[in-house]
Parts: structure tokens; C-alpha cells; sequence
């Protein structure tokens, strides 16, 4: 049949797409836990933060989308801080289950606060490129989401500047530097309480940026976060928990593979997928695919 | 009389006064509680209400209580029953079965409470089975799969027709009206999807047409690229579809719509909902769906309608409706029956016989089954259209 490819193409753009979300959402997993040791189960929730920040400001206030974008970003960062604040700060000390469980009430507390601020229907938010009727275009019997195209966009440009902040720029190598070695980066003068919240801030961020490039997509709901957030920390464990590069791998290999597996397989299983994909590497090689031992960490 | 009123005023007065202080002091011997004799006339009738209010069902949640509070405020404003008002308790339902069935349980604890309105989703009414069997309380459900009041429960009514009549009505009118010859069944995987599914591929089977795909999702999909490819190679000319949630409905039509599948769409109730429509705009454009709420469904749901819009600035859809409907059913069982017991509750529902409600005519069979009719409508620019009433069969 002639619809062979144009299908499997079209499976594939939706994956690749739907895992540049996971990625960002994982690398903001993944950079906490390197900073911390912990891992924030409250990042998917981020994502719906983030989302309810841009529709407050584009859609509620009636910002021009550009300056309710950036400011939605800024909102993201003091979320992030008091975030920390809130959340790690005060438990810093202790082992990481408190922090962890921490985490997990926080989420519960974004999820109700959100419910009981915006209510329960879903709302929606315009795309960035609003041109044309259908906010796409048709090619070869494919059709190409704006919205998809600018998320790969994004998520390709953030993995290169991040790679350059933290390779070349002093903060991103005192950020490293605290990640791999505390008490060592202590000895040396960085402030390490401040790297770690600059760590939060960045993680928190870059998960209201996923929010924000879903929303268009997903609708915005208090609950939008929970199996994004579930999948992407799948993401992390698959690339190699603690590593950067294995979580942009990791995002985008299990929205292509949940993708296809609900194209060839079954719908009905989607979901299951990325969590097949990680019981399978969590059996033959725990360390992921870049890997860190999580036997040893977690 | 009025002697005795005052009289039962100072008994009332003083006992609390006794009782208030640290319950230090023994309670007057003779006080009476929870008196189920002349001086109970003054009492509030209580109803219980098992509404989602957190959770994925927080937003239909948000309209049953709309619903059955504005159906109490009228009644109430009219006089109430016999003198009597009334009152809705509500409990969280947290859209879970768990949840919906521990919010029964509590709400049942309440030995004044005469009725308890449900939750809509089937999968949660028959995960309350059990205990409303048990309770011996009369319980309400906009929940239309088939079976629930086909499980010897004598204790549930319904106030929407099931989705044997829903299922009727959509094959009838992509057969007959639409002409289809090539059908596909999309179907959300939970209780109600899956039934209704069933309930769509017996009615075919009986007409000699085997769907050409039957396609199953589950609730709070993101992307459907795949069942879309699915049901294009499926090479369907008409859809019937059995989706629970309104805003997958909503990411789905905006999905089918950029990717081109462009069939007839037959869809459940949900199709018309105000969430999904509201997310999918034109996507939804030249759809069709039951109804068992229409807006000039008579000329009741007309006056509703109005009512509902100055109240809320919204317009009502079933969920609002049908509870509205079940307060107002509830109220005349009342005034019919000489006390609130259960049993006499449930005898005065079985005997309503041709109550006019927003939803349509209600006649209470012995299974809990209340109406038998759905609406076709079309959604023409976001107005959504009468095409035609069906009058249906309900076994």
C-alpha cells in the first residue's frame, strides 16, 4: 500500500515530537538529581504549572503571546527558587526519602491549588504560529503540527546552549562542579547553596517550557502533568539516571517507541510501553543507556 | 397547634443549652431525637449528592452540582415539600471508585439523608453496586451503561437512557439516514466505552454488518496519531464512536481534523458536551451525536435553559440536566408518599408515570430504567441542532 510510509512518517514526527517533551522534562529530572541526589517526582508537574502560567497571562490577562511567554518563563524561575526553598532547602540535611516524599506533596499541593484556582475545565491556549486554518501543513500525505516543529526546534536549541552554559560559561561550571563534588566545591569557595537553587530554578524552567509548548497540544489541566512527569523520569532511568545526554536519548526514544508500538501494536497499550522499555532495562542494564549505576544511587 | 410549636421551641432551646456546655450535664430523659412524628414536619429534607469536585471528572462534577443546586433553590423558592425544604449534602467523589464508594458510605451514615444523586461514570456506579444493594437507599446515576440497572439493584434509578438506546439510535441513523455501509467503532477502554462498543458491534451483528474496525483508546490519551492512521486504513465511510471524556473528544477531533480523516462522525453524548467543544472549535464542525439533553428538547429543557444561562453563563448540557431532573422527580415521589422511609421512596418513584423533565418523559420501569428516547443532533457552527427524536425500545 502507498500509505506504508506516510504512515509510519506520520507516527514518527508524533513521537519525535511528543519525546522532545519527555526529554526536557527528564533533563530537568536528571539535573536536579545531579546537583541533589534526589529526584524530583514534582517535575511533571511543572510542565502543568508552566502551562497554567502561560494561559493565565496570554489568555486570561490578554498579554501579547510573545511578553506573556517570557514572563510566563520568569514565573517559572521564582517557582523554582521557591521551590527549593520550600521544599529542599529545609530538608537538605536528611537522607533522600524525606526530600522525595517532599516532592511528591508538593506535586499534590500544584495539582489542588491549580484545580482550586482555575476550576476543572480544561482550558486552552493559542499556538505559537497561528497561520492557515489547521496550524499545519500537508506534505507527502503527512501532516506536519506548527506546535510539533517548534518543540523539536526547542528542545534541539536548549541540548545546545545548555551544552554550551554548562561547558564554557564559569556559572554552568560551578553548577557542574557542585554536582559532582559538594564538599570539594565548598573547600573551593563556590557558594553551593546558591548553585543548587540556580540548579532548581533551571530544572523548574525548563519544565514550565515544556508545559508551555504542550499547551497548545494538550489542553491545560490540573492533572496534564502526572503521566508526562511519570514517563519522563521512565526517560531518565532508560538513558542513564544522572546523565544529561541520556535523558534527551531516553525522552525521545520512548516517545518514538510508544508511538510506533500504538501504531503497529495496539492504542490500547500506549502507555505501557515506556514503562515495558523500562522494566526491560531496569532487568538487563540497570545503568541505562549512558551509564550510571541507579543500583548503587536510588 | 401553634401552642405546641412554641412549646417544642423551648424543648428544643433548653435541650441545647444542656447539651452545649462540655456535654457535662445529662441530656434531658425525654429529648427527642430525630423525631419521626409530626414535629419532623419542620425538618430539611436532606439529599445526598456524591459530586466530583477533585480529579479527572472535577469539571462534569462541576455541572451535576450546578444542576441539582439550582432544581433545590427552586423547589425551595416554591415552598418546598409540603413545608418542608430542600437540602443537598455533598461528597467528594475524587472521580475515583474508591472514592465515589466511600463517599457513599458516609453519606449513607446520615440516617436522614432519603436519596443519594450518583456519579455519571458507569465504571464508578458499578463499583457502588454492592453497597447501594446493601443500603436499602434510593440512588440516581446519569451512568448509561446497559447493565447497571440490569443487576438486580432495585435501589437505582436513571436519569438518562442507556447506551442500548444510545447504541440503537446512532446505528439507525448512520444506516438509515447517512447511508453508511463501511463502519468503524472507536471506543474509550473503561466500562462505558467498552459497553457501549459491545452494544453497537450486537446491533450490527443483528442488521448482517460486521464493523470494519473496532478501535480502542484509553481515557486521557494525548495523541491519537495512531488510531487515526488505524481507522484511515480501516477505509470507513461513517465512525460511531463511544469516547467517556470530553476533552480527549476535544484533542481528537483537532487531531482527525489536521490529519484529514474526514468520515461521518456518529458519537455518544459526550460529543456534544460544552468542554470539548469549547477545545476543539471548528474541528467538531458537522458532527453528529445522541443527545438525551437537547436544549428545544420541550418545552421545559427551554425554561431550564434559560434559567441555567442567567445563573451560571453557561449553557446546561446533560450533566447539569439530568441531575436537575432527579431533584425534581425526587421532590414529586415526595409529595406523593406519606413519609421519607426508603422503601415508601422507592415505591412513590416506581409510581411516577409520565413526568415531564428537561431530559424528556419519565416512567420508571422496575429495573431503575426512567427514559426512552435520544435526540440526533448536528454541531452546525457550535450551535448545537435538533435533527430528529428517536423513540426507542429499552431491552
Amino acid at each position: 500500500m502507498s500509505q506504508i510510509l506516510p504512515i509510519l512518517g506520520q507516527n514518527l514526527f508524533s513521537g519525535l515530537a511528543i519525546g522532545g517533551v519527555y526529554a526536557l522534562v527528564a533533563l530537568g529530572i536528571v539535573l536536579i538529581y545531579r546537583s541533589t541526589g534526589v529526584t524530583n517526582f514534582a517535575q511533571g508537574d511543572m510542565v502543568m504549572l508552566g502551562a497554567f502560567a502561560l494561559f493565565a497571562l496570554s489568555e486570561k490577562l490578554e498579554i501579547p503571546y510573545g511578553i506573556a511567554f517570557f514572563l510566563a518563563l520568569i514565573i517559572m524561575g521564582l517557582v523554582g527558587y521557591v521551590f527549593q526553598l520550600g521544599v529542599y532547602y529545609p530538608l537538605r540535611n536528611r537522607t533522600y526519602l524525606p526530600i522525595i516524599i517532599a516532592t511528591i506533596g508538593a506535586g499534590i499541593i500544584f495539582q489542588n491549588g491549580m484545580l482550586y484556582i482555575f476550576g476543572s475545565v480544561p482550558q486552552k491556549v493559542r499556538s505559537i504560529i497561528n497561520v492557515g486554518g489547521t496550524g499545519g501543513l500537508t506534505f507527502a500525505g503527512m501532516f506536519f503540527d506548527y506546535q510539533y516543529i517548534v518543540i523539536l526546534c526547542v528542545t534541539i536549541l536548549l541540548v545546545i546552549v545548555q551544552n554550551l552554559f554548562f561547558e564554557y560559561s564559569t556559572l554552568g561550571k560551578k553548577m557542574q562542579a557542585t554536582a559532582q563534588d559538594k564538599d570539594m566545591a565548598q573547600l573551593l569557595g563556590i557558594p553551593v547553596a546558591l548553585m543548587i537553587a540556580f540548579t532548581f530554578i533551571y530544572s523548574t524552567l525548563l519544565g514550565g517550557l515544556s508545559g508551555m509548548l504542550v499547551a497548545p497540544i494538550f489542553f491545560v489541566t490540573n492533572r496534564m502533568g502526572v503521566t508526562l512527569g511519570l514517563k519522563a523520569f521512565a526517560a531518565s532511568i532508560c538513558g542513564g539516571f544522572g546523565d544529561v545526554r541520556g535523558a534527551i536519548i531516553g525522552g525521545i526514544s520512548i516517545g518514538i517507541i510508544e508511538a510506533l508500538g500504538a501504531a503497529y501494536i495496539s492504542p490500547v497499550y500506549k502507555d505501557a510501553f515506556p514503562f515495558l522499555l523500562l522494566l526491560i532495562f531496569l532487568l538487563f542494564r540497570p545503568q541505562g543507556i549512558f551509564g550510571e549505576k541507579v543500583a548503587e544511587k536510588a | 397547634m401553634k401552642k405546641c410549636k412554641s412549646l417544642f421551641c423551648i424543648f428544643l432551646a433548653l435541650s441545647l443549652i444542656l447539651l452545649l456546655p462540655g456535654c457535662s450535664a445529662p441530656s434531658a430523659p425525654s429529648a427527642p431525637s430525630a423525631p419521626d412524628t409530626g414535629d419532623a414536619e419542620k425538618a430539611d429534607i436532606k439529599i445526598g449528592h456524591v459530586v466530583h469536585m477533585t480529579g479527572a471528572s472535577a469539571e462534569a462534577g462541576g455541572y451535576e452540582k450546578n444542576g441539582a443546586d439550582l432544581a433545590v433553590e427552586e423547589i425551595n423558592a416554591a415552598g418546598g415539600i409540603n413545608g418542608r425544604k430542600l437540602v443537598l449534602v455533598e461528597e467528594d467523589g475524587k472521580s475515583t471508585n474508591p472514592g465515589v464508594v466511600a463517599a457513599f458510605q458516609k453519606l449513607i451514615e446520615d440516617k436522614d439523608i432519603v436519596s443519594v444523586i450518583g456519579p455519571s461514570p458507569s465504571t464508578q456506579v458499578s463499583a457502588m453496586l454492592p453497597t447501594i444493594s446493601a443500603s436499602k437507599i434510593p440512588v440516581f446515576t446519569g451512568g448509561t451503561n446497559y447493565g447497571l440497572t440490569h443487576s438486580n439493584c432495585e435501589w437505582l434509578f436513571r436519569f438518562r437512557p442507556h447506551d442500548g438506546m444510545s447504541a440503537q439510535a446512532m446505528v439507525q441513523f448512520a444506516l438509515e439516514d447517512l447511508k453508511a455501509t463501511k463502519i468503524a467503532i472507536l471506543h474509550a477502554t473503561d466500562a462505558f466505552g467498552k459497553g457501549g462498543a459491545e452494544l453497537l458491534q450486537e446491533l450490527l451483528k443483528g442488521k448482517g454488518i460486521t464493523p470494519v474496525l473496532v478501535q480502542g483508546y484509553n481515557n486521557d490519551e494525548k495523541d491519537y496519531t495512531a488510531v487515526i492512521t488505524n481507522l484511515k486504513q480501516s477505509g470507513a465511510d461513517c465512525m460511531l464512536s463511544y469516547m467517556t471524556m470530553s476533552p480527549d473528544e476535544g484533542i481528537f477531533a483537532k487531531q482527525r481534523k489536521q490529519q484529514g480523516l474526514n468520515i461521518n462522525w456518529v458519537g455518544s453524548s459526550s460529543i456534544m458536551a460544552v468542554a470539548g467543544r469549547k477545545l476543539a472549535g471548528d474541528a467538531l464542525y458537522g458532527t453528529y451525536g445522541v443527545a438525551d439533553f437537547h436544549i428545544d428538547g420541550n418545552e421545559k429543557s427551554k425554561k431550564y435553559s434559560e434559567t441555567y444561562k442567567a445563573k451560571y453563563g453557561l449553557d446546561p448540557d446533560f450533566y447539569s440536566a439530568w441531575c436537575y431532573d432527579s431533584v425534581y422527580v425526587l421532590a414529586e415521589a415526595l409529595k406523593n408518599s406519606p413519609d421519607t422511609k426508603p422503601e415508601t421512596v422507592q415505591a412513590a418513584l416506581r409510581n411516577i408515570k409520565n413526568f415531564e423533565g428537561v431530559e424528556g418523559v419519565y416512567n420508571f420501569d422496575n429495573n431503575g430504567d426512567g427514559l426512552d428516547q435520544y435526540h440526533i443532533v448536528t454541531n452546525d457552527n457550535d450551535v448545537i441542532k435538533m435533527v430528529k427524536t428517536l423513540k426507542l425500545t429499552r431491552d
